[in-house]
Order: structure tokens, then sequence, then C-alpha cells
């Protein structure tokens, strides 16, 4: 498989390795996922009823209540978040829940390194959060 | 790179104590993930108290315990006893009504919980308001005020209609900076940040609230991330509480969090004022059918007896109150429906005074406070098959619930008319 790197601003430290789960949509705030077991509960979301423990999670953003870091803080406080994230561009509130989770993230990826267009739910890939990469390991 | 001022880095090496410091610590690390370059001083909060569904992950009753590992992502108990000298802080809506608790299903306990939970954050110096729409208790930034606030909708009316400054932080965060008084200076809160990035040309007939609604959920759903709308359009009759209803419904269908309308809001004097010099992105079309496509998926189609009707989000004024009790004057809610009206209160004190109150009350409906039908989650809903809302922030966080209700969304007349008739007819949908 032809090697696929992308780059972007790494901001939280540490190499997480595992299944991607991505949201271009993002997921919406206040009652998006189930804090408990980290299920998508967002009515609008592709990826509603999967769920986002131990997931490399990729959103293009946040979405929607400013209720949004909260969601994902309390899921970290029950063990149901995922290991590593990605922001396509970054904005406040997804800066919060990084600053909240404090687990590996990038963000702020060149426009043709898009990782919610590259990378595909199910993929299993490499985040290092210090030298700003996503590598896709291998394809679902 | 971001620099610190000598009373930044004093709060960050623990001379105004710990929990000062803790918010400080959190504030840099967020603006590090920013990339922002210095802090700001805020001077209005909006805070996220009382004992919410979420907080529930955690198997405690202590309040400093919950808010220390939630909202400081902290372990060592760090009592929150404290805010900023120089900032307005006050409470958004919490899971109880201020009084009442049988209406929703919910405990004693969990409401002496949810009151010792407000008790604790007003000793803090947090007053307590229980509102999402705090404009309505005179909390008003002026433009290029910085503040922050849990809302959503308070956030981009505050940066759009009135011209303060915010960014979308979020509860922790509103927290941070209520205690340490400072924010990233980053996004909306620099000047040079807030011009338009996409031109939306509304050709759908805007008129009533809800087409107002519509029209910011239809924009949301069409918008790239970190968009910057600029409407114009042949909008007439416009009022505070149709921009309040389509920024709220744009905000929560979106991450955008400013919204210029060329000629209304006050960065927006003409088209090329809102853009202030920077190109177009992209140009997006609003037809009637949009806001009909919207509201396909907002409004179930069967036709079912009602359980609850549900007015006033965000929280009414008091002349939609007003509104509410004329139009419902010498009429009867169904006897099998639940019809409920939301506020702030003191404006539910206004309507008492006018007698509102009772007017409504003897049509068979009530006025509560300091919350609402998706803050006090599935322990209230659960009861309600069937659930009307004149509010499209509702009718959609509903839809997220794991329950199997039937959710319908109208305008406030038609849910009046369905509640007096117990039943959801076709005649009531929204129709341009």
């Amino acid at each position: 498989m032809e090697k696929i790197i992308l780059h972007g601003r790494g901001v939280i430290a540490g190499i997480v390795e595992g299944e991607a789960l991505v949201c271009p949509h993002s997921i919406a705030g206040w009652g998006g996922i189930d804090p408990k077991t980290g299920i998508i509960k967002d009515y609008e979301n592709e990826n509603k009823g999967k769920s986002i423990k131990d997931k490399i999670l990729i959103m293009s953003g946040s979405k929607g209540s400013n209720g949004w870091s909260c969601y994902f803080g309390a899921a970290r406080a029950t063990g149901s978040a995922p290991k590593g994230w990605a922001f396509t561009e970054i904005d406040s509130s997804s800066a919060v829940a990084s600053a909240v989770m404090q687990i590996p993230t990038i963000v702020d990826f060149k426009a043709e390194e898009d990782p919610c267009k590259i990378v595909k739910s199910g993929d299993y890939v490499r985040l290092d959060g210090k030298q700003g990469t996503i590598e896709i390991l291998s394809k679902k | 790179m971001l620099k610190l001022t000598n009373y930044e880095i004093s709060i960050l090496n623990g001379e105004k104590g710990r929990l000062q410091q803790v918010a400080m610590e959190n504030i840099v690390r967020y603006a590090e993930v920013l990339g922002a370059d210095e802090l700001c001083e805020i001077t209005k909060a909006t805070v996220f108290c009382g004992c919410h569904e979420y907080l529930n992950v955690l198997d405690s009753d202590d309040f400093h315990e919950i808010f220390t590992k939630l909202n400081l992502s902290k372990e060592d108990i760090i009592p929150f006893d404290n805010t900023y000298e120089n900032c307005y802080v006050q409470s958004c809506v919490s899971p109880c009504d201020q009084y009442e608790h049988k209406p929703f299903n919910q405990s004693k306990n969990f409401f002496e919980k949810n009151s010792y939970f407000l008790e604790e954050s007003k000793k803090a110096g947090v007053i307590i308001a229980g509102t999402c729409a705090p404009y309505l208790t005179g909390w008003l930034p002026i433009k290029g005020e910085h503040f922050v606030t849990t809302e959503s909708g308070v956030t981009i009316i505050g940066n759009s209609i009135w011209g303060a400054f915010c960014n979308a932080d979020g509860i922790e965060a509103a927290f941070w900076s209520s205690i340490c008084g400072r924010t990233p200076k980053w996004g909306y809160h620099l000047e040079e940040n807030r011009y338009g990035t996409h031109l939306i040309k509304v050709e759908a007939n805007i008129d009533s609230v809800i087409e107002w609604e519509l029209l910011g959920k239809a924009m949301g759903n069409k918008l790239p991330t970190n968009s910057k709308p600029v409407l114009v359009g042949d909008f007439k009759n416009v009022d505070f509480v149709k921009l309040k209803h389509l920024l709220t419904s744009l905000s929560i269908a979106s991450n955008c969090r400013i919204c210029h309308i060329v000629g209304i809001t006050p960065e927006a004097r003409t088209v090329e004022d809102a853009f202030k010099g920077h190109e177009i992105k992209g140009e997006i079309t609003i037809t009637n059918k949009d806001l009909e496509d919207v509201y396909s998926i907002l409004c179930d189609k069967e036709e079912v007896k009602i359980d609850l009707v549900s007015l006033g989000c965000p929280h009414y004024d008091i002349n939609q109150i007003k509104n509410v009790a004329y139009y419902l004057k010498n009429k009867k809610i169904h006897k099998d429906v639940t019809f409920m009206l939301w506020t702030v209160y003191s404006i539910k004190c206004m309507a008492d005074l006018n007698g509102y109150t009772k007017i409504i009350e003897d049509a068979g409906g009530h006025i509560y406070t300091s919350t609402c039908p998706t803050t006090i989650g599935d322990i209230f809903l659960k009861n309600y098959p069937n659930q009307l809302y004149d509010s499209l922030k509702q009718s959609g966080s509903v839809r997220s619930s794991e329950l199997k209700n039937n959710i319908y969304y109208t305008d406030m007349y038609r849910c009046i008319d369905a509640a007096i008739q117990g039943k959801w007819e076709d005649k009531f949908r929204w129709k341009k």
C-alpha cells in the first residue's frame, strides 16, 4: 500500500494507533454522544450508533451547542474517550475540548490533506500529536 | 507564541490562589491549542450551574468534587469559591424549575441536589438567573466588549447583533474565564477576524419567526466549517425575536458564530462593509424548497394525539407570553395535553403582574422557569410519546434521545391550536 501521511499542526503530544472514525460533519453538541458508552446519538450523524471509545476520532471541527466539550470531557471521565483526535480546522469549541481531554491532538491540516476526505472510517491509523501527522497504516 | 502579562503570570504562579491558578493553567492550554498570541479580559459571563445529567458520570454528590474533576480537569478537590471581581457572571439554565420538581418526574432529592449546586455557585459570586436568554435580565455586552457564554445562541447573537466579542468556548472554559477573568484573544475576539466569508442570497420568502428559524437551519446545513455568512435579501418586519431564532438555529446547525445581515446588523452596513475587502469564498442561494426540506425532517407526519406542547426556546420574553395569553383567552387546552411555556423567573413575575399567567393557567397551561425539556432530559420526556414544539432547537435536540417519540414542530399559534384540539393534524404543519 502506498504510504499516506497527512500533515497538520500537532497541539497535544503523544503517539496513538487505532481504528479511525471519521465524522466529516462533526458530532452535534449537547447530547450528541452518550458519555457513559461513547456511542454517537446525534440524529443527523452518519455514524449514529457507533462508539468513539478508543477510536482515532476525525472531525471537521465542532458543531452546534456550546455544550460540546463537556460531553467529551464526561466520556473521558468514564473511560469512553477516543485515544486521539484530529480536526481539519481548529475552532474554539474543539480547542476547549482538546484542552479538557488532553489526548493526542492534531489540527489545521493542509487543504489538500484534509483527513475528513482522505481517511475512511475503519482505516487503521497512527496519530502523532507532536509531529502533527496521521499515517494510514492499513485501509479498511 | 503566547505572551502573558505580569498579572497573568502572577495568577499562573499561584499568587491569587489555587482556583485562579488552575483556571489560568486551563486557559493557557486552551490558548496554546488555538495558537493565540495573547489573552484578553472578559467582563461578562454566563456559566452552566446545576446538577446536569452529564455530570452523573461521576458517582458523587459533592459539588466541589464534580466541579473540580469535570470543569477543571483536576483530581484534587479545589473549591469553587470565587469569581473574577470585574466580571458580571450569571447562571444559564439548570435541569430544574426554580420551584417545582413533580411536574417533571424529578425526585425531591434530585431537586434539592440541584438547589445545593446552585447555592454553592451563588456563594462563588454567580448570580443565579437560570436562563438561556440572559439579555432578558439585563445581561447585555456592548459593542467591542469581550464576553464568554455557555449558550451558542447568545454567542452568535452577541457577535452579530450587539457587535460584542465572543467565541464558542464551552462549559468548562466559561468557568475558567469567569474565575480568572481571561480568555484567549483569538477568533471573534479580534476585530480583523469578523469579516464575512460566504454570501447567502435569500430568495425564500422569509417573514414569520419559524421561517427565520428554518432559514438558520438551511444555511447551517450548507455552510462549510468556520464560515461567516453574509445575508442579502428582501427582508421586511425584522425584529429581535426573529433574529434570535435565526441565529440560534444557525448556531445549532453549524459551528457558525457570527452572521452578518446587510442593512440590519452593525458590522454589515453594506455588502462591502461585511466582507471588508476579503474575497467571497462562496455563494449560496436559499429558496423556499430549502426551508421545506429542512422542515420535513423536523416534523413527523403521523396524525396522533398530542401529549406535550412546549413553547419558549430560547426563553420567551414578556411580549411573547402576552401573545400566548391573548390567543388563549377564553379557550381551554385539551385535558390530555400538558402545555408548558418556558421563561426566566423575572419575566414570569412580570407575567404574574400583568395577568398573563392567570389566563394561561385558566386555560390549563403553566409557565415554568430556569430550564427547558431537553435540559431536563429523558426522565421528563419519556412520559410524553407525542411532543410538539415551537422551537427548532428543542424539536431537533429531542430527536437525538434514545426515546422513540413522535416529534412535531410548528409556529406558536399552530402549537396552541393543536394543544386545544389535543391532536396533531396536517393542517398545523408549516407551509409556504
